[in-house]
């Protein structure tokens, strides 16, 4: 008993070290569902705020590329908007039903907070449950796909980055509609990598890489990227080098994307594959 | 008494410099200095090591809060807090190894304190940028995040050295 005493007293440094590691590997390793815990919305509310304060310094900074974008993407939209008024009503019923075919609705946010320098890098916006933003919800900016809702608290959220490791996107080929998954790899914040597409489909350079919209998470079509031309073969399958059309560094303003149909569509996906 | 406040002030500085300033500096992805290692590197010398590693902890603990990535930084503050009394020992001078001194350049000179600095925030960043990836896969691309990082940390800490009050 007496030599166990003079021995945990003789490597008491040493001990307490491995004891405090361990803990550390702990945390580390119960870090996926790190967003779930109450301790963390006490950070992210505290964090939240300061980051709030320093973006409003910071944005003015920025006005000139963020107009330049809205610019470029209120003609995109007026060129649909005169599309979709020359279309029929859908359905059996003649009668004109505006809200039938509305499936996606969008909130603008602002970014408080961002990074693109972690292997799992996260975005922190300035709405949360209190503007009707729910886990699960996508979020693009005017030039593309960002991430996915990880986290609410009454006024922020926190979303998982396409910067992320665990990020998975299913994403097709906007030419010939093949799809794949959409990764990052952790190494250059501009490219990740489309994987599991097929040998025998013919790709080139430039290519548009948008969302699959199987997911229900995005609605089809929505910009993702363009391929490099670069490819990795082996396997049944090949992985395609996509330049993200997003630049993760320029991050202001995002759009919470809501799906009204979600909850019908995955009752039914649950129910017929059970 | 005092000395506890002057370490505390240190303490507070030097986190928030790391979360509103350092943590925004991210050139090209690969350079991500962590300052707040500094806190660890002036404890003063005769300080305990239990206590040195208890502070490791807070201190990485602090950061991971801030910054979401859990448990990472406290891993590799509290390594660092573990070897420092080894680089210590390794790399003494007289002067240094007096009392409730604060290592510093000024009292043992430049070259000394880089050393003692770079070997410190090496073994800090090494741990930091492997244990974040938790994988080999990318081994020399994280392999230059360290160590361009540790150059820039190392450069930051120096400059912080010059201009800090010594008593």
């Amino acid at each position: 008993m007496r030599s166990l005493l003079n021995f945990l007293l003789r490597f008491k440094t040493l001990i307490l070290f491995l004891v405090l590691e361990a803990v550390a590997l702990v945390m580390i390793s119960t870090s996926h569902n790190y967003h779930q815990t109450v301790f963390y919305g006490l950070s992210r509310n505290i964090s939240g705020f300061v980051a709030r304060r320093l973006e409003r310094g910071t944005y003015y900074f920025r006005l000139r590329s963020v107009n330049e974008e809205l610019v470029k993407e209120n003609t995109l939209l007026r060129r649909r908007l005169e599309g979709l008024t020359a279309m029929p009503a859908e359905g059996f019923s003649g009668v004109h039903d505006t809200i039938s075919g509305v499936n996606y609705t969008y909130l603008n946010a602002r970014v408080i907070s961002n990074s693109v320098n972690k292997q799992k890098n996260f975005i922190t916006l300035d709405r949360g449950s209190k503007h009707g933003v729910h886990v699960g919800m996508g979020v693009a900016s005017p030039s593309g796909v960002v991430g996915v809702v990880v986290g609410v608290s009454p006024n922020y959220s926190v979303v998982m980055s396409l910067l992320n490791t665990d990020f998975r996107l299913s994403a097709s080929i906007a030419r010939n509609d093949y799809f794949g998954s959409l990764a990052w790899d952790g190494i250059n914040y501009r490219y990740a990598k489309l994987s599991e597409i097929p040998h025998h489909v013919t790709v080139s350079e430039g290519d548009t890489i948008v969302t699959s919209g199987y997911s229900a998470i995005f609605p089809a079509g929505l910009m993702a990227g363009t391929l490099t031309g670069d490819q990795n073969r082996g396997g049944d399958f090949i992985s395609l080098e996509v330049m993200l059309s997003v630049d993760f560094k320029k991050l202001t303003d995002v759009y919470v994307i809501g799906n009204l149909t979600r909850d019908e569509r995955e009752t039914l996906e649950e129910e017929v594959v059970k | 008494m005092n000395s506890i406040l002057r370490y505390t002030g240190a303490f507070v500085l030097l986190v928030v410099l790391q979360l509103l300033i350092f943590n925004n500096i991210e050139f090209s992805g690969y350079v991500n200095p962590y300052v707040y290692v500094m806190f660890i590197l002036i404890l003063p010398v005769s300080i305990p090591s239990w206590i040195l590693l208890l502070l490791g902890f807070l201190t990485g603990f602090v950061i991971d809060i801030f910054t979401g990535t859990m448990g990472v930084h406290t891993f590799a503050t509290v390594l660092a807090g573990f070897v420092r009394p080894w680089v210590l020992s390794l790399n003494v001078t007289a002067e240094a190894a007096e009392g409730d001194m604060s290592p510093s350049s000024s009292r043992s000179g430049l070259r000394w304190f880089f050393i003692y600095t770079v070997t410190v925030v090496l073994v800090h960043h090494l741990a930091l940028f492997f244990v974040e990836l938790f994988s080999l896969k990318h081994f020399f691309h994280t392999l230059l995040r360290v160590l361009l990082s540790t150059a820039v940390t190392t450069f930051f800490i120096l400059l912080f050295d010059f201009i800090r009050p010594h008593r």
